[in-house]
């Protein structure tokens, strides 16, 4: 019982998925800010832990979900409007076009090694 | 040329579970999923159960989703799919009478419920209820739709939630919340403002792509969802 993925299939999901592990990285960046009432010792320690380079490929994965989870947000603002109907696989591409851009030249600064 | 056919079967009578059974067919250039179909129950096996009617693609009973879209039987040319296995099951989320046959009775309801006929109270003219060709233009594709299921089959906020107008629904009350001779705008626009209504659309275009008629059913609900912002409920 498959059925077919459409573009706008994959662009749905890949929405839904990057909209939860945004909602995931909120509550961990909340739960490590909340080191900052521990005192300056217990916060430069965690800080000291986010320093090291898996956290900051992290980090890169996390500029790519939420620039998808952005511009295809932006995809689905002009659809909504009913602009651009018939070009929504084009739309699509964009966002990834646009989206791979936008990631390369920020993860490049990021890149811990 | 030989294209095997996959069939999804289940007799409600007979069996426990749905179970794929293949059949080979000859075929030639110009014959129809539907053709390959009649070959079977024909000439192979007699209990096969589909619908089908006008064999032309305007009674919409043949829809099945066919390698793993929704179409019409009668208008899918087989060897145009170019595989050699054809796997052809009943419409996704439909309760399964027999075989390829779905029950389609809630799919009728939900048209239904958003009315759909033409609600007019104020006096009509002396001759008729006048339309300019520019607003019969807004119509132009909603009244093409032929009520054949495959949108609301194919969608996936339909798969997840059965209380789901689905986008056969919500067309049809497109093409009449949109027609200028009509008055029952706001009864319809409050129906289907609901939580199951069409905010649960979340412009998948699956419904587009499965149109036998080519139709955009996401257009019309994206309509939709501007008029009720901008109306006063």
């Amino acid at each position: 019982m498959f059925y077919r993925w459409h573009v706008g299939t994959v662009a749905w999901i890949l929405h839904r998925l990057s909209g939860v592990l945004i909602v995931v990285y909120l509550v961990l960046h909340i739960w490590v800010m909340s080191f900052l009432q521990k005192g300056p010792e217990s916060f430069n320690r965690i800080m000291r832990l986010l320093e090291s380079p898996l956290f900051k490929l992290l980090e890169i994965g996390l500029l790519g979900v939420v620039i998808y989870h952005a511009l295809n947000g932006i995809r689905l603002v002009i659809l909504d409007l009913g602009w651009g109907m018939a070009h929504q696989k084009k739309m699509f591409w964009a966002v990834v076009v646009v989206g791979i851009v936008i990631f390369v030249l920020g993860a490049i600064p990021l890149y811990p090694f | 040329m030989e294209i095997t056919f996959k069939i999804l079967r289940f007799d409600p009578d007979k069996d426990k579970k749905p179970y794929y059974r293949k059949y080979t067919v000859k075929v030639e250039p110009g014959m129809t999923v539907l053709d390959g179909l009649n070959e079977i129950k024909w000439r192979q096996d007699g209990t096969l159960s589909y619908r089908r009617s006008c064999r032309s693609a305007i009674c919409g009973s043949c829809a099945m989703t066919i390698n793993g879209v929704n179409r019409l039987a009668c208008n899918t040319q087989i060897l145009l799919l170019k595989r050699k296995t054809i796997v052809v099951e009943p419409l996704r989320r439909f309760p399964v009478i027999k075989d390829l046959i779905v029950d389609m009775d809630d799919f009728f309801e939900k048209i239904a419920i958003i009315k759909p006929y033409l609600i007019a109270n104020s006096p009509a003219g002396p001759r008729e209820r006048f339309q300019s060709p520019e607003d019969r233009k807004l119509l132009d594709e909603a009244v093409i739709c032929i009520l054949c299921g495959a949108c609301t089959s194919s969608c996936p906020s339909y798969w997840y939630n059965k209380n789901y107008l689905g986008p056969a629904s919500l067309f049809k009350a497109y093409r009449f919340i949109f027609d200028s001779r009509d008055e029952g705008t706001e009864e319809r626009l409050r129906i289907i403002s609901d939580r199951d209504g069409l905010w649960r659309c979340h412009s998948i275009f699956n419904c587009v792509e499965a149109c036998p008629k080519s139709l955009n059913p996401t257009y019309a609900i994206a309509e939709l969802k501007k008029k009720i912002v901008t109306t006063k409920l």
